[in-house]
């Protein structure tokens, strides 16, 4: 191993490690950012033991529990009532975490992995790559959010795949911004003018140098992003961009007939839209923690 | 600023060819075609090659662009639905004031209550209406705009009857719409009766789209009098003995308003995109809903033209936000 490689492990090996053991201290005390993580684990728990908490299967139909009305309302047998192909909207409701989880989840990682790549290129690289790709960002973000996820929606047809791909792709000008940004930003840091002058290579400042300094604000957007996902995945169902097959237990798709029934049977609306605001509550109270939990400005406090 | 201005708007000719091009792909790219989902599943294909020709659907993509730029830029025309076969600037000029109607409503209802709302909390920081007000901005961005829309119907609209369920204006009232804004038009025809129609029908909409931005702007401005506060300049306006009032005013509320000004600019896009949502649940007759349905037609002309036209509406009022925001702020320099 010559010396420079010697010198830039050893610089290497200084990563900040305070920030963080900092930041999760203060994001265990504040009690906002608890009730999120309550409401997150609650929504993730359902999610993944959809079959154990769901008495009855999702797309079971029993028009006889009609009787010519829609829809009974809550009782002993169906908590949450049921809607108006006589389902059990409470196992509806518990699948539905399943989805919603999964299209956040997919969507966002699309999203930030692809933000990610070309925001940390178009920073670092600056020049012909940085102008062409925010320009390709600049035409992406001119068309507003949701318009872009009908048109990619539209384009891959109907369906949950669609759904993540689109939710994902509007949020990569996002993350892309927000990284170059991030990394312009600690470009000019003395440890990286310091890891360069030890001759560093510029893949491994780009890696172990800038990103991990420019990922706290990322980590605070994912998290809101995971609250907008849940959203707009479920105002694409609402449109009736969902799945392909209807009696799919998603979210947004159970709220899309409910306005006929506003009038006789308000739980169809009321119960799968106050689980999306549940979840979306819950990530939107721990991504507000832990920006206030990573804000530099208020390191130290308690 | 002037030289500024020219620049953002000559960008604004790449920007707008490269979102020509990725749209007119994009609308060829969905499944299916016009003259199918116009003629029904009975459509013979002679029929369909038929109105493919009349479109001029059959001719090669690039030569397809460079036609619709023709059409565009010479003959100054968006061309016309296929699925209506109104042409796309008449269609725009009824439903683009029915969505900036509906958008400028929710600003409005969303800035009066979000701005007192921020400077009191920040007022009263820590105290019961300080946590009360971000545990409700915290609710208000967590609530689906639909799920909102469908819950404000229900209530007001459907149970108490206090407002209408849907539309821009009732049945009985009859006023000339030269400008398509409705409130705007019953001022026009001096018909205080169709005024109060118009906003009527207004309410419910504008508070289901502006509940987002609402929570954002009390947020920031609460955020930046908390800021603004701790500053010198009003410690030292304090000390020389100016009342409190005149300080809040003059010094406080006015630098605070910075922030506060730009996050307003940024809501374009979340109206826009709102809209298409607000407009379902209360069948207004707006661009959102109308873009939608285009997608469900495959209509490529409306898609194009309407696609087109709220790309350019949004550049254009992200220009006047920086501008404005240069003028409000001596601090920033347009370069």
């Amino acid at each position: 191993m010559s010396v420079t490689q010697l010198e830039s492990a050893e610089i290497q090996l200084e990563a900040p490690s305070g920030l963080w053991s900092d930041a999760w201290r203060r994001l265990v005390r504040n009690p906002a950012a608890i009730i999120g993580f309550v409401l997150v684990a609650l929504f993730i728990l359902t999610a993944l033991f959809a079959e154990l908490i769901a008495p009855y299967d999702p797309r079971e139909q029993n028009l006889a529990l009609l009787q010519g009305s829609c829809c009974p309302g809550p009782s002993a047998e169906h908590w949450f009532g049921v809607d108006d192909l006589g389902r059990d909207q409470f196992s509806r409701v518990v699948y539905g975490a399943r989805f919603s989880l999964l299209i956040g989840v997919v969507a966002v990682t699309v999203g930030v992995t692809f933000g990610l790549l070309l925001g940390a290129t178009s920073g670092f690289f600056g020049g012909k790559i940085d102008t062409l790709i925010m320009r390709l960002m600049d035409i992406m973000l001119a068309i507003p959010g949701l318009l872009l996820a009908i048109g990619i929606a539209a384009m891959l047809g109907p369906g949950l795949l669609s759904i993540m791909i689109a939710i994902g792709v509007v949020n990569i000008p996002i993350f892309a911004r927000l990284l170059r940004g991030s990394v312009l930003g600690q470009k000019g840091n003395d440890f990286v003018l310091a890891a360069r002058a030890v001759g560093v290579p510029r893949r491994t400042i780009l890696v172990s140098h800038i990103l991990p300094n420019s990922i706290s604000p990322v980590i605070v957007a994912a998290t809101l992003a995971l609250a907008t996902a849940i959203i707009d995945a479920a105002g694409l169902g609402f449109l009736g961009l969902g799945p392909q097959d209807p009696s799919t237990p998603e979210w947004g798709t159970m709220l899309t007939g409910t306005v006929r029934y506003l009038q006789t049977a308000p739980h169809l609306a009321i119960i799968p839209g106050l689980a999306i605001v549940v979840s979306v509550l819950g990530f939107n109270l721990i991504g507000d923690g832990l920006r206030e939990a990573l804000d530099p400005k208020l390191r130290g406090r308690a | 600023m002037l030289r500024f201005v020219v620049r953002r708007l000559l960008l604004l000719v790449p920007i707008l060819l490269g979102l020509s091009i990725l749209v007119f792909l994009w609308v060829r790219a969905l499944p299916g075609d016009p003259a199918a989902a116009l003629l029904g599943e009975r459509a013979t294909e002679a029929s369909i090659e038929q109105v493919r020709e009349q479109y001029g659907l059959d001719r090669p993509v690039y030569v397809q662009y460079f036609a619709y730029l023709r059409l565009v830029i010479v003959d100054r025309n968006l061309g016309t639905s296929i699925e209506s076969r109104r042409p796309i600037t008449e269609e725009i000029s009824r439903r683009f004031p029915a969505t900036i109607e509906l958008a400028v409503a929710s600003l409005i209802f969303a800035i009066v209550l979000g701005i007192p709302l921020g400077f009191f909390a920040a007022k009263r920081y820590g105290g019961v209406f300080d946590n009360a007000s971000l545990v409700g901005s915290l609710l208000g961005i967590s609530i689906p705009i639909f799920f909102l829309a469908l819950i404000l119907k229900w209530i007001f609209a459907v149970e108490l009857g206090l407002f209408p369920t849907i539309g821009r204006q009732s049945v009985e009232i009859n006023v000339d719409h030269p400008t398509n804004f409705y409130v705007l038009d019953a001022v026009i025809a001096l018909d205080p009766v169709a005024f109060a129609d118009a906003i009527w029908h207004l309410v419910l909409p504008a508070i289901a789209l502006g509940s987002i931005p609402l929570a954002i702007i009390a947020r920031i401005t609460r955020a930046a009098v908390l800021d603004v506060q701790n500053e010198d300049y009003v410690r030292t306006a304090r000390a020389k003995g100016l009342a409190s009032s005149i300080v809040d005013r003059r010094h406080i509320f006015r630098n605070a308003m910075l922030p506060v000004v730009t996050i307003i600019g940024l809501q374009t896009g979340l109206l826009l995109s709102g809209a298409i949502l607000t407009e379902t649940v209360f069948a207004i007759p707006g661009m959102g809903s109308w873009l939608a349905e285009a997608i469900e037609a495959r209509d490529y002309p409306v898609l194009q033209g309407g696609i087109l036209f709220v790309a350019i509406v949004f550049v254009l009022v992200n220009l006047v936000v920086d501008v404005t925001y240069a003028l409000v702020d001596p601090r920033v320099r347009l370069s």
